[in-house]
């Protein structure tokens, strides 16, 4: 036997089909990465196509993950959930995505208290569930009550309920709304898919049967059939006519139904759309730069709307002994900190940079980007008067110890590894921890990290409390971001934009709000969070909700 | 026979008994408690529940016992086929695990006959042809097969077959079509593997004295190769074919996700992501049944191809 030729042979020809395949897949990154810094203009907001809309078809849309498991309005926090939900299930009001003002839709107007304690809701007379029961003050009771008592079940209505005394009847087309503590966010709150009304025989299942699907709303659509991580089918609802005044179709929806499935690889769900096979791409992740020239090449277009709510926020844990502790280090993070090449390089040249600690599409939010300035040599300056002086490997040290920020994160992606580089070039050391998604709170609650990630979806500043306010939140950042001295002045700041419902004073109080959290380096924005989707030509009508879901009121389809 | 049937199942026993223990030791020792994986899933945290909440959810999901009383009785409800409740998904692991299974198992299946097929033809034909050039490109081709990563091949078959000239669907687990990508996935490296084996194996025996007899019969390289190499070439490459069943399973994991299949892959990623352990306890079990039930079988089949193996079996 020639054995030894043999093996030279194998691995001679093994060596050749290794760089073919390297080759290969070299092109690939290569034509990925080149085209980074192509044109990503977007096109305008939908509502506003040419032609009279056509009724029938289904739309298909595909999202990236199901991952809660969930379709229960009330108790879902996962946003892709929330966008089915929108067209499920109606709230008492509906939010003006472009100007953020709260507008009449089940409830046809209301009253607030002056301290933001008590609301009293008038309700449309003609509303029913798809079930058929009627929309009265009774159903309203029986909704909030149910959301309140699903209590950890449902965080944001945790959050949004906070206070939550009670709904009492006043008349069959009147509610009241009472709270033991202010709540002047509550009014935001009852546009949520969070708030909204579900048919009183919902509630009598339980809350397990209610995510799985168990759901009956007086949406513009109803629920066929709903597969955790698969599908869900949605059906028009034949009769439908009490959409909010935001919507231009004020009957039943164009579409005869929506197909949803979830696509996790990215490459997948692009070339489902560009083929055809599904409508909408909808994924978490802003589309790439390269991603969204294949989609425009194939006459689809992208949408793109910031979310509203928490912006990618860095949160620092301050407690003594940790280089963070100290103020002066925390200011020069923020010099250290080079937002708009964050933005261009992750994500593309035209990307919003991040300006406070709420994203630019949420109510009151403040434009703080003087204080976020990139100024690599005064951070160097702070560094030097806090006694972290540089050394000859390139880092800072103070007393023997190397000035190393450890950043904990379930899942770290191309931005972390940006802000690692950035910190170096002023000799701070960023150790990105990952954990799985599993070990993230119990970590996060060890309080063994410098630096956290955060960002929560709602078209209200308020949502800073659910992971700053420690007079609200147990989270792990709300308890470490904050010394008791920074934190009563903060919680107070929150408080007081409870208190109100006044526009003004509330625009005030999340001013002062804004500058305290980077003045007392409680919160350092990152990133702006936008919301895209790629959109087939054949969809007219594509419209977003003030929280970046999905309204598929006006949508309907070309032949 | 039955003596050693009877071996052969109480050993298998044991491995199962043992890949479920040391599941749970292991799942057991991770650093986290189920109490905060769950409430953590539903986006809840721990600290904001009172200590009488946390000590109820605890009592309701039986985890306040000892860790031994808590091993034993989740031993004795496995041993009837009852995993518990999901710990990130309201639901039973049970009615997740018969949600998500068949479209696996008819995956796994359909790979394995692609495989078979695949293999065997390619080491038939590496042994068969007689033009060198031929014979040489087919004995090479399974090292290539060996070396392509899943996830590579499964978005190149996608890109061509089902954005390019839109054949085959890229996604779903409706009917046939939707079946056939992620088969041959599936199906390639371990047809690759089996027509390595088989070929050396099948050249191997092509040199036997026997086959010269054979030859010197007057007998055609056709009948020989049917007849007689094939069937004891066949030997080694079935306890491969045995251990490369059961890796389907495992390899459904990658196959699943590229091609968003609902099956017991996906669960399993996202059940070892979430911590989520009965479902990653009840997934071990199944991969490790299947191993066993495979492996056994094979040894089955080899005393029926060799009555060697049983008769030394009975020595013994």
């Amino acid at each position: 036997m020639t054995t030894s030729h043999r093996h030279r042979t194998t691995r001679r020809l093994a060596a050749t089909a290794v760089s073919v395949l390297a080759a290969v897949s070299l092109a690939a990154c290569g034509s990925g990465g080149s085209s980074g810094g192509g044109t990503s203009g977007t096109s305008a907001a939908g509502g506003t196509q040419d032609g009279k809309p056509v009724p029938g078809g289904r739309l298909k849309i595909a999202f990236w993950s199901d991952f809660q498991s969930c379709i229960d309005p009330n108790q879902v926090y996962w946003i892709e959930s929330r966008s089915i939900d929108r067209n499920l299930a109606d709230s008492l009001t509906d939010q003006d995505p472009k100007t953020g003002k709260i507008v009449p839709w089940l409830a046809t107007s209301w009253t607030v208290s002056p301290d933001a304690t008590s609301y009293t809701f008038k309700l449309r007379q003609d509303v029913t569930f798809s079930d058929g029961t009627k929309l009265d003050a009774n159903a309203v009771k029986t909704a909030y009550d149910g959301l309140h008592d699903l209590g950890a079940k449902s965080t944001l209505g945790l959050t949004y309920l906070s206070g939550y005394k009670g709904t009492t009847v006043v008349d069959p087309s009147t509610v009241k709304i009472d709270f033991a503590t202010p709540n002047a966010a509550f009014l935001q709150a009852s546009s949520t898919t969070t708030t909204a009304i579900l048919s009183p025989a919902t509630y009598k299942e339980t809350p397990e049967a209610r995510c799985a699907g168990k759901v009956v709303g007086s949406g513009e659509f109803t629920l066929d059939s709903y597969s955790a991580g698969k599908s869900a089918k949605l059906t028009k609802r034949a009769g439908y006519a009490w959409p909010s005044s935001l919507i231009a179709n004020k009957g039943a929806a164009y579409l005869d139904g929506i197909d949803v499935s979830y696509i996790a690889e990215d490459n997948v769900r692009v070339g489902s759309l560009t083929n055809g096979t599904i409508d909408i791409a909808w994924p978490r992740q802003p589309i790439t730069s390269a991603d969204q020239q294949v989609i425009k090449a194939s006459g689809a277009t992208i949408e793109t709307r910031a979310l509203p709510g928490i912006i990618g926020l860095l949160i620092p844990n301050v407690t003594a002994g940790r280089p963070l502790a100290d103020l002066q280090v925390r200011k020069a993070l923020y010099k250290a900190l080079d937002l708009s090449s964050y933005a261009k390089t992750v994500y593309w040249d035209d990307y919003p940079v991040a300006k406070s600690s709420v994203t630019s599409t949420t109510p009151y939010a403040a434009d703080e980007s003087a204080k976020l300035a990139h100024d690599p040599a005064g951070a160097g300056k702070l560094l030097d008067a806090a006694g972290w002086a540089l050394g000859s490997d390139g880092y800072r040290h103070k007393d023997g110890k190397k000035l190393t920020l450890s950043y904990l994160t379930n899942a770290a992606g191309p931005g972390d590894q940006l802000v690692q580089d950035q910190l170096k070039k002023v000799g701070i050391d960023y150790q990105i921890k990952v954990v799985t998604a599993a070990q993230l709170t119990p970590t996060g609650n060890s309080g063994d990290w410098d630096l956290s990630g955060g960002y929560l979806t709602r078209a209200d500043p308020s949502v800073l409390g659910s992971s700053l306010d420690q007079a609200v939140s147990k989270q792990y950042t709300a308890k470490y971001s904050q010394d008791p001295a920074t934190a009563a002045k903060i919680s107070a700041l929150f408080a007081k934009g409870l208190s109100t419902a006044d526009p003004t004073q509330r625009a005030a109080a999340y001013k002062d709000l804004q500058d305290a959290l980077i003045d007392n380096g409680v919160a350092y924005p990152l990133y702006d969070r936008l919301q895209t989707a790629g959109v087939s030509g054949k969809v007219h009508g594509f419209a977003w909700t003030s929280e970046s879901f999905l309204r598929a009121n006006d949508i309907w389809l070309s032949k | 026979m039955p003596r050693y049937l009877a071996g052969r199942v109480a050993q298998a026993l044991l491995v199962l008994w043992a890949a479920y223990t040391v599941t749970f030791i292991i799942l057991n020792i991770l650093p986290s408690d189920p109490i905060t994986l769950q409430l953590s899933a539903g986006g809840a945290d721990v600290s904001q529940l009172t200590a009488v909440q946390v000590h109820d959810l605890k009592a309701h999901y039986g985890l306040d016992d000892p860790v031994v009383v808590q091993y034993f009785h989740h031993l004795w409800a496995a041993l009837h086929l009852d995993f518990g409740m999901s710990l990130t998904q309201n639901v039973s692991v049970g009615s997740l695990i018969t949600d998500k299974l068949p479209s696996t198992i008819l995956l796994s299946a359909v790979a394995v006959v692609i495989m078979l097929v695949l293999g065997t033809s390619v080491a038939f034909l590496a042994t068969y042809v007689q033009w060198r050039p031929a014979r040489m490109l087919l004995a090479r081709l399974p090292a290539v097969g060996v070396s392509l990563p899943q996830f590579f091949v499964g978005l190149l078959l996608i890109q061509v077959f089902s954005f390019s000239l839109t054949w085959l669907p890229a996604t779903g687990t409706h009917g046939w079509r939707s079946l056939v990508l992620p088969a041959i996935t599936l199906a390639l490296p371990g047809s690759a593997m089996l027509a390595q084996l088989l070929t050396r194996s099948l050249s191997d025996t092509w040199r036997e004295p026997y086959i010269v007899t054979a030859r010197a019969k007057g007998l055609s390289r056709w009948t020989i190769q049917v007849r007689h190499a094939l069937r004891n070439a066949s030997l080694p490459a079935l306890t491969l074919l045995g251990v490369v069943v059961a890796y389907t399973v495992v390899n459904s994991v990658v196959v699943e996700v590229v091609f968003t299949r609902n099956g017991i892959g996906q669960l399993a990623q996202q059940a070892v992501l979430g911590q989520d352990v009965p479902v990653v306890q009840a997934i071990v079990l199944i991969a490790a049944t299947l191993f066993v039930a495979v492996s056994l079988l094979v040894d089955l089949l080899y005393s029926l191809l060799d009555p060697r193996v049983a008769r030394a079996g009975r020595a013994a």
